[in-house]
């Protein structure tokens, strides 16, 4: 028993670690397309996560968080986005606020944040997925990075949903996954932001013929 | 006690608001009459998923008395609504009216039931909030969405204050439940009770309208419609009577130092000498009676302070006078200025126009709406026999039994409170002799106030009730006064009704029948009995009448209404007297004649009183804040990622701090 949790618990980390390189290679990613297929990759590890845990710890109600993951985070949101990327016709991320050798610097630094701010708390943990709490919490910054280093609204978007997975993976690895009934909201949520952010690159499109966000600051009075 | 209005015609979704409001207000005055003589307070509550707050309603004594009130303001107002909305209607939803007016009594109502302190904060401001719609109502004007603004942002500073107030209740009483509040689970610190006092002082300061917490009272209360003037005026400043009381005598026990009751006696006297003094210089009707309300407040906690400061020193009997009193003169601040609100809605309602200048001459043309407005204006002068002398009297009584206090100063401090209060009842006779005399007597002033007709019949009835409700509460003390006493015998421990009634009820007396007494049915008994007496002299001794119907003599010149006393005319005496607090600025310009400088063309004569508070104390603060606000203004740049930042670096700073 103890070796098996062990492997286990070696398992969800390496999901987890996949999981954030795939956030790196998110930040360092200029095609709009390609980001979004990276973020279908990352909730596709998630969703394997998720079932993993599901599996080695006997909570069956995770496997259904794990099977609505693949749903929505692998197939409708990445499929919404491609529409979105392909009516916009915008292929690139051309200016960036922070240039994409610089952002991954800062995104190595935001992981040692992360683990630097969960040692305290890890040792006290007796879950076989504590360790991938710092991921989560790296996940989640280096979401909330992307979202402020791009300036295209679906590349914000995608850090958006990062970001949420960073939150998806935190539950899992805190908790063994939040009550079934709150994992829904949040699939809706989620699927709903997704859907109303698609409608706003739109009519963003339509207003400023872009879909950069610093035009926005026209609208301050 | 509210149902949403359907109807699609506004005639019928006049009669439906009005039709609900007057139900629901039958019902809020049975349920008061009720709550005041059942034997022991009625609770029940309906507990909620969010935690600590719990829908808990009580009705004790002092809660049913205020429904009692609510529902009688809210009644004559309903019936009132009838008539009187007709002239909203085309540009104004006349549902969304009468659905804010509703809600707006439903929401005063559930403020004096509540139980609970966050359903309390949670009803206190839909009470705000429906106010601030309902003085909307014109928001097409200017001026109204800027007494609109004004009168939401004093509100929200009141509220903070309140909440303030409740939040330390509860670190003491570890519950917002009343009963918590109550009885805490150990003993508050002296200094905590304090930072209550202050905090329910101001933040229902500012709703009561004490000075100098007043000034959005004049803006909001005329902008409003008439009816609900009268119910803003009339109930929703009491609400923070109610609360002022509950907390005091209730929360805090009524114990409490000396200078607790100095202080709401001290706030009493300014606004009731100040509201009555800006009153008299006002020529909008309605901002009029608005500074009435302020004196009114005034009054009233002039005798709860005076109740304060007697319960400091244990004369519960005394407290209890000064407390009753205080209620008394609450029900009766109602009715009156419910009436005149009213009133003063007929005669915007015939006239068109709020200024006294151009009305004039209204009694023959609108005799019950002048006779009603009379009788408002006797009660709010406090003239016998109406209820305003009764309650005014007891206040007066309260006052002077300073004497026994054993603290000198106090004993210096409380009569000159007396001659405050003498002097603003002067002042207030001053300035009804104007109102009334300025608006109904001599000639009409302007085309409008000749052309002015009688209001409905809906309208005369919504001023009637009050009307009777003035004379009665004047006539019948006895009737009045034991109920009263329920109210105050659980908060002070003691009943005083049996002593203040002296003569089986004939007679008033405070407390002590040697101290000095008075009969107020006896009273009235003897105005009308010398005035027949008048009559039956003239009838025997006088010459025979011999009738006449001519002009009145004008030295040989033909009456126009320019001869008339105009408002600030008549006003002006007292303007002298009392210019260092009026400060008025006077601007006269005169267009002379070319051929002579003794003849003048044309006269045009200017007065500003200066709004001391205003300029001296809110337009200061304002600055101040602009000021920070424009270098707040930096931060916004409008920029997405700015503003994203923002949140990640106060997430980062705030994480590395956690570890």
């Amino acid at each position: 028993m103890p070796l098996s949790s062990h492997i286990g618990s070696q398992l969800v980390d390496l999901c987890s670690a996949l999981l954030l390189l795939t956030c790196f290679a998110i930040v360092a990613q200029r095609r709009l397309s390609a980001c979004v297929d990276l973020f279908a990759l990352q909730s596709a590890f998630l969703a394997l996560t998720a079932a993993l845990v599901a599996f080695l710890t006997g909570h069956h109600h995770i496997y259904i968080a794990a099977a609505l993951t693949g749903a929505i985070k692998v197939i409708a949101i990445p499929r919404v986005l491609k529409k979105v990327i392909e009516r916009l016709n915008v292929k690139r991320e051309l200016v960036m606020n922070v240039n994409v050798p610089a952002g991954l610097l800062i995104c190595g630094a935001l992981v040692m944040l992360a683990f630097f701010i969960t040692q305290p708390i890890i040792p006290l943990g007796f879950l076989l997925t504590r360790d991938s709490l710092a991921i989560a919490l790296a996940i989640v910054l280096i979401g909330f990075f992307t979202m402020i280093a791009r300036q295209k609204a679906v590349t914000q978007l995608v850090g958006f949903l990062v970001m949420e997975n960073g939150l998806f993976l935190g539950a899992t690895a805190a908790t063994y996954g939040m009550p079934l009934i709150v994992e829904l909201g949040v699939f809706f949520d989620v699927l709903i932001a997704a859907l109303i952010a698609g409608i706003y690159t739109n009519r963003l499109q339509d207003a400023f013929d872009s879909v950069d966000t610093t035009h926005l600051t026209v609208l301050k009075e | 006690m509210v149902l949403p209005l359907y109807p699609r015609q506004p005639d019928t979704q006049r009669l439906a608001a009005s039709i609900c409001a007057s139900v629901a207000a039958g019902a809020g005055i049975a349920l008061g009459l009720l709550g005041l003589t059942a034997p022991e307070p009625v609770a029940f509550s309906i507990s909620s998923t969010a935690p600590l707050l719990v829908f808990a309603i009580r009705i004790d004594p002092l809660s049913a008395f205020f429904v009692l009130t609510i529902s009688l303001v809210g009644l004559a107002a309903a019936i009132y609504a009838v008539g009187y909305v007709r002239h909203f209607q085309g540009g104004t939803s006349i549902a969304a009216l009468g659905s804010l007016a509703n809600g707006f009594l439903l929401s005063m109502t559930l403020v004096v039931l509540a139980d609970n302190g966050l359903f309390f904060l949670m009803v206190w401001e839909l009470m705000s909030l429906a106010s601030y719609f309902l003085v909307v109502t014109e928001h097409e004007k200017t001026d109204v969405r800027y007494a609109g603004f004004f009168y939401l942002a004093m509100t929200h500073i009141g509220t903070a204050f309140i909440a303030l107030a409740y939040l330390i209740l509860f670190q003491s009483a570890g519950s917002f439940s009343f009963e918590a509040f109550r009885h805490p689970e150990r003993a508050v610190p002296e200094e905590i009770r304090t930072l209550i006092f202050l905090a329910a002082l101001i933040g229902f300061g500012t709703k009561a309208g004490i000075v100098p917490l007043h000034v959005w009272l004049p803006y909001a209360h005329p902008a409003a419609p008439s009816h609900i003037s009268a119910l803003m005026s009339g109930v929703m400043i009491k609400t923070a009577i109610y609360a002022l009381i509950r907390i005091y005598f209730d929360f805090l026990g009524g114990q409490f130092p000396w200078w607790w009751g100095f202080l709401v006696l001290l706030a009493g006297a300014l606004s009731a000498i100040l509201g009555v003094m800006y009153a008299l210089m006002e020529h909008d009707l309605k901002r009029l009676l608005a500074f009435h309300s302020v004196e009114n407040i005034g009054i009233i906690l002039l005798s709860i302070g005076a109740g304060m400061i007697f319960q400091t020193y244990g004369l519960k009997e005394f407290a209890a006078l000064g407390l009753l009193a205080g209620l008394y003169h609450t029900i009766n601040h109602a009715m009156f200025k419910t009436l005149l609100f009213l009133g003063a809605g007929s005669l915007l309602y015939a006239a068109h126009t709020r200024n006294m200048e151009e009305y004039g001459g209204l009694l023959r043309r609108m005799p019950w709406t002048g006779l009603f407005f009379l009788i408002g204006a006797v009660s709010i002068s406090a003239l016998p026999p109406t209820n305003g002398f009764v309650s005014e009297w007891l206040i007066f009584q309260t006052l002077f039994l300073s004497v026994q206090l054993p603290d000198l100063l106090l004993k210096l401090m409380l009569p000159i409170a007396a001659a405050i209060l003498a002097l603003t009842g002067v002042l207030a006779l001053a300035c009804f002799a104007k109102a009334f005399g300025i608006s109904f007597l001599a000639l009409p002033r302007s085309a409008h106030a000749r052309h002015a007709e009688e209001v409905p019949a809906a309208m005369k009835i919504g001023m009637g009730i009050p009307a009777l409700l003035c004379i009665g509460l004047g006539l019948a003390p006895m009737a009045a006064i034991p109920l009263l006493d329920r109210i105050t015998e659980p908060l002070t421990g003691v009943s005083i009704a049996g002593k203040v009634l002296a003569l089986d009820g004939w007679a008033l007396a405070p407390v002590n029948m040697e101290f000095s007494s008075l009969s107020p049915s006896m009273l009235a008994a003897m105005l009308i009995l010398t005035g027949l007496l008048g009559l039956a002299l003239a009838f025997l001794f006088g010459g025979r009448l011999a009738k006449r119907y001519y002009k009145t003599w004008g030295c040989g010149m033909n009456l126009s209404p320019r001869m008339e006393y105009t408002a600030t005319g008549f006003v002006q005496p007292i303007k002298r007297v009392f210019s260092t607090i009026y400060q008025p600025t006077v601007k006269l310009e005169t267009e002379f004649l070319q051929e002579s400088r003794y003849f003048a063309k044309q006269r045009k004569f200017e007065l500003h009183i200066e709004p001391v508070f205003e300029k001296h104390l809110y337009d200061p603060a304002v600055r101040v804040f602009l000021k920070i606000a424009d270098r707040l203004r930096l931060l916004q740049a409008g920029s997405l990622h700015l503003y994203l930042a923002y949140i990640f670096v106060t997430l980062a700073v705030l994480l590395l701090f956690a570890v």
